[in-house]
């Protein structure tokens, strides 16, 4: 039975969890759906889908099954449809695209079977491993580019074997990811306690100036700043006009497009969301406790380690988790400021969205990434005590 | 009050937001390009041409050749360009995927094209090219070829290439001292295909990628790097602008960009119209008068004046450059540009 | 309150507290240097992005104002900003009213589900938003990035209203009940007023990210719909200028602004509440 109050409460909650619902819940699922969704082929091939249904993958497929997958493919062609189909076996495998788009040219000219025509033209008709790969993107679903994206995928006898060594680059870049984000969280936490330290036992004129320093910053386009970066790095630059004329170099140093400016400018711009929690646990402490450790004797850097330091960690937990959750999705930094090797995972998934148009594959990079994410957050949110407290954004 | 005031608003931007769609749905004719200073002269004599003559309106915009917008809107059905300039290869696989129109040739005249200017879904622009240069203020004398290209030695610096398999593939070979005429030949090949990343491997770490036709000039004007490879039109265009910016045609890589209509378009026979005003004689001369254009409509590519008056035209340097195969990358584009890709992120 | 009350031990400042000072500042130096360096260069009356710039102009202002792109851009901006920070502030505020008057379970898993887009990497949400958008015909259209950008958004409105609505003294509600107010009653005349600062906040905080947007409008936007971030990143990408430095400075005044106005209601807030705060333990 709902009581009045609950259902006040629904009634309340009901158009924001809608929008949620409707408008983020949905999309993900429907994305993670995607990375799993094979079914192009079935449906642009289906007579050709049943028939290798039937096939028990021994041998070769009947004349029929050759026949029918020609006259289907001729007709997707010719209603502009094939291309999905192509693209999807041409991921299984390369050089198919080529092979059938071939074989679909020359069996207009076919006069006896279709089977043995294409045979002819190309080996590869009578391999039972071509015409399992087929079989095998018949749907419904697939695990290729899940397999795919930590660098695996399926062999011939559906096995998963590593992909080719050339082809093999999600695992690092996962890897590489991770990496620029633990480092860039690492360097924000340790900049961000001496500067939210200084601030909160400043006078409060002080303070607010401060504050304000930090605030404009957090406050301000996130693209702004990285073009600043991208205009300050420069090899004729402030900073490299700035070393020639000190004569503490000879020529201009190349910082622009390495991984020293995406460091640079992601610290620049997360360093805020580190100091502003860890300021206000600090602002919080009570001198008391301080005092009262100080009249005990105990020496300076004990008092931090012992007391302070602990007091001071659910603010360090919660910028830290911050800025790690924000870098690791950072996209737009790394790509104006960053060379090749230093993109991130966000990269290949823009890439594979807007560029190679394979929607499987970065939907896959985008569910393993949220995954990994959220395996990591849910670490820290059980290891590190008290990140829920602070994790308010000021 | 709050309360009323809250719903108030909440209605308001719920109606607002119900009313921008079917503002956004009455719109003009699109045309997509490539930008720079070809678009700019297309647009004074080309799109506003036809908007003119036909009293319609025509606004243009810019994108980087990347295909997925024309992809989802097809699929979407929300269509927001018509026309389109595609690189040959992009024209042909995405003909085969259907997100181009087959074009209509009761519509467009398909004999004023010269050899190759017309296909199922792409009527001949322009040509293009990309070639090796450098800021001769700056670097008096810089490489002339592309195995000095990879001379870091005797050629310090930055150098900057197109983010890509397509091209980049054909300098690496070029600069392993393949001949111009076999760089298919052996680039079809999986041997062939290594030897070019082990050659651009050398390079690596000297090279700067650029991803929009802007970006090679902006490198090297502001001395980023000290040789890049970029679009000929442009390099012509600064040269001309006071940048000493020499073209070397013996470092030319051309092929052809072609118009076409995007599938489903609601402006379907209008965008015909459009590319078969846009591939006309007249408008073509006009343009040629203030861009170096090389087109593909025969009668002005072949024109003694336009050839006189354009020394930039591709066509004139076909024989010193690498004709960018259509074929080969139709056939292996998917496969290299993600072989690039995972290469490149290494 | 000064230094020697939080430390007892430091009376005056010795060598570690200097070295702390001297760190600090250069920190807060590092924060702000580099977006004081768009301003000399929005003006420079060269056409490169170079520091020391030749000369002082405003032309690049000038061709800002009079570009249609960058016009476009802004009203947009202005445009999803607005609708965005409307819906988020309504329904986030509705929410978060409910979130803390419900009595049920599972409610941490709703707050956790509504909180979500705020943890999902970016470009995770852009590309969720972008095929579905696409799918059902809102992908090129202000309507997608409005909602888009309320996904966003709306968690921070949430957990801002929420936050301010767990630091409110329940009696107060039960007082106001046992004068006879119905439950609506009691939010109208004593929760409503209270929160309003944090509304404020939240609703602040749904513009800026809504104006500062870009991953999402990158994926979305056909260039009808583009955002001031979003030509200022073709703007980097095609057409480098110090127009772009221009739209920066406008951008960076902006954003000083709505910080301005936040810093005065959260200060108006703290003085109005200082005593309730007081009495709640």
């Amino acid at each position: 039975m709902m009581s009045r109050r609950n259902l006040l409460a629904a009634a309340l909650i009901a158009p924001l969890l809608l929008l949620v619902l409707v408008s983020f819940i949905v999309p993900l699922g429907a994305t993670l759906y995607r990375a799993v969704d094979d079914a192009e082929i079935p449906t642009i091939l289906p007579q050709t889908t049943a028939l290798l249904k039937q096939w028990d993958g021994k041998g070769l497929p009947s004349e029929q099954t050759y026949q029918s997958l020609i006259a289907e493919l001729r007709e997707a062609q010719e209603q502009q449809k094939a291309g999905p189909v192509l693209n999807r076996l041409n991921f299984e495998e390369t050089g198919l695209r080529s092979m059938l788009l071939q074989g679909l040219r020359a069996s207009s000219r076919f006069t006896g079977s279709t089977k043995e025509g294409l045979i002819a033209l190309n080996p590869r008709w009578a391999d039972p491993h071509f015409w399992g790969l087929v079989k095998r993107s018949t749907g419904p679903w697939t695990p290729l580019y899940f397999l795919r994206s930590v660098d695996l995928k399926l062999g011939p006898d559906g096995a998963v074997v590593p992909t080719a060594e050339e082809e093999a680059v999600f695992v690092k870049l996962f890897v590489r990811t991770f990496e620029i984000s633990l480092v860039v969280t690492l360097i924000c936490a340790v900049l961000a306690y001496p500067v939210a330290y200084t601030l909160s036992i400043l006078p409060q004129v002080w303070t607010n100036i401060g504050i304000m320093l930090v605030l404009i910053p957090f406050w301000t386009s996130i693209l702004v700043r990285t073009t600043a970066w991208f205009i300050i790095l420069q090899r004729e630059g402030p900073i490299n006009a700035l070393l020639v004329s000190l004569h503490l170099v000879d020529q201009p140093v190349t910082m622009i497009f390495t991984r020293f400016a995406v460091y640079l400018a992601m610290v620049h711009v997360l360093l805020p969301f580190a100091i502003l929690p860890l300021y206000s646990v600090m602002k919080g402490i009570k001198p008391d406790y301080m005092r009262a450790a100080a009249s005990l004797g105990a020496p300076g850097w004990r008092r931090f380690l012992r007391i302070y330091l602990p007091l001071t960690m659910p603010g360090v937990a919660a910028g830290a988790l911050m800025v790690f959750m924000l870098s690791v999705g950072f996209y737009i930094t790394p790509a104006l400021v960053g060379g090749s090797g230093d993109q991130m995972i966000s990269y290949f998934i823009a890439f594979f969205t807007n560029t190679s148009v394979n929607w499987g594959i970065a939907a896959a990079l985008a569910a393993l990434l949220m995954g990994m994410t959220g395996i990591l957050v849910a670490i820290a949110w059980l290891l590190v005590p008290g990140f829920r407290a602070g994790g308010v954004r000021v | 009050m709050m309360k009323s005031k809250l719903f108030v608003s909440t209605l308001t931007s719920l109606l607002l937001a119900c009313a921008l769609p079917s503002l956004a749905s009455a719109r003009d004719l699109m045309v997509v390009g490539f930008g720079g200073g070809f678009q700019d002269n297309a647009r004074k004599h080309l799109f506003q041409g036809y908007a003119t003559e036909k009293g319609v309106k025509v606004t243009d915009d810019v994108y980087n050749g990347e295909m997925a917008k024309l992809y989802s809107m097809v699929k979407s059905g929300d269509i927001t360009f018509d026309v389109i300039m595609v690189e040959a290869p992009e024209m042909v696989r995405a003909c085969e995927d259907g997100v181009l129109e087959k074009l209509d040739w009761s519509l467009i005249n398909k004999d004023k094209f010269i050899p190759g200017g017309s296909s199922t879904c792409g009527a001949g622009a322009v040509g293009w090219g990309v070639s090796l240069f450098y800021d001769q203020a700056r670097t008096p004398q810089g490489p002339a070829n592309y195995a000095d290209l990879w001379n870091v030695q005797k050629f310090p610096g930055k150098r900057s290439l197109r983010s890509g398999a397509k091209m980049t593939m054909e300098i690496a070979l070029m600069a392993d001292g393949v001949a111009m005429a076999d760089v298919y030949k052996v680039l079809a090949t999986p041997e062939g295909q290594k030897r070019a990343f082990a050659k651009l491997d050398e390079l690596k770490p000297h090279i700067v990628w650029w991803k929009s036709g802007a970006q090679p000039l902006q490198l090297v004007g502001s001395g980023e790097v000290a040789y890049a490879v970029g679009y000929v039109g442009r390099t012509i265009k600064a040269t001309e602008g006071g940048a000493k910016y020499p073209v070397q045609w013996n470092t030319l890589l051309f092929s052809f960009d072609y118009w076409s209509v995007v599938r489903n378009s609601p402006n379907k026979a209008e965008a015909m119209k459009l590319v078969n005003f846009m591939t006309d004689e007249k408008p073509l001369m006009n343009l040629a008068q203030d861009w170096a254009v090389s087109p593909a409509t025969a009668s002005v590519a072949n024109n003694p004046d336009v050839i006189k008056k354009n020394p930039g035209m591709v066509a004139s340097h076909s024989k010193e450059g690498l004709f960018i195969s259509t074929d080969f990358w139709v056939e292996n584009g998917a496969d290299l540009e993600a072989k690039f890709n995972a290469w490149v992120a290494k | 309150m000064t230094a020697s009350t939080i430390l007892p031990a430091r009376q005056r400042p010795t060598t570690g507290r200097l070295i702390l000072y001297s760190v600090t500042s250069v920190l807060l130096v590092f924060l702000v240097a580099p977006i004081l360096v768009v301003f000399p260069l929005s003006l420079s009356s060269g056409e490169l992005l170079v520091l020391p710039t030749p000369g002082y102009s405003w032309r690049w202002y000038a061709d800002f104002f009079s570009s249609q792109r960058w016009l476009l851009a802004t009203y947009n901006s202005f445009v999803v900003g607005i609708l965005t920070t409307l819906i988020a502030t309504s329904l986030g505020t509705l929410g978060a009213i409910g979130l803390y008057l419900g009595r049920f379970r599972g409610k941490a898993f709703v707050l956790a589900l509504l909180s979500l887009p705020m943890v999902t990497p970016v470009i995770v949400t852009a590309i969720a938003l972008y095929f579905s958008l696409s799918a059902v015909g809102l992908g090129s259209t202000l309507t997608g990035l409005v909602l888009a950008h309320t996904v966003l958004s709306v968690p921070y409105v949430l957990l801002t209203v929420l936050a301010s609505l767990q630091s409110f003294d329940p009696n107060l509600l039960r007082a106001s009940a046992s004068l006879g107010a119905n439950p609506i009653q009691s939010f109208y005349r004593v929760v409503l007023p209270l929160i309003t600062p944090s509304v404020a906040t939240g609703a602040l905080f749904a513009f800026a990210t809504s104006f500062d947007e870009l991953i999402v409008a990158l994926f979305i936007a056909s260039p009808d719909q583009f955002t001031l971030p979003r030509q200022m990143y073709a703007g980097i990408r095609e057409f480098l200028s110090p127009t772009i430095a221009s739209a920066a400075v406008l951008i960076i005044l902006l954003s000083v602004l709505l910080l301005m106005v936040n810093e005065t209601i959260r200060k108006r807030a703290a003085r109005h509440t200082l005593p309730s705060t007081h009495r709640t333990p």
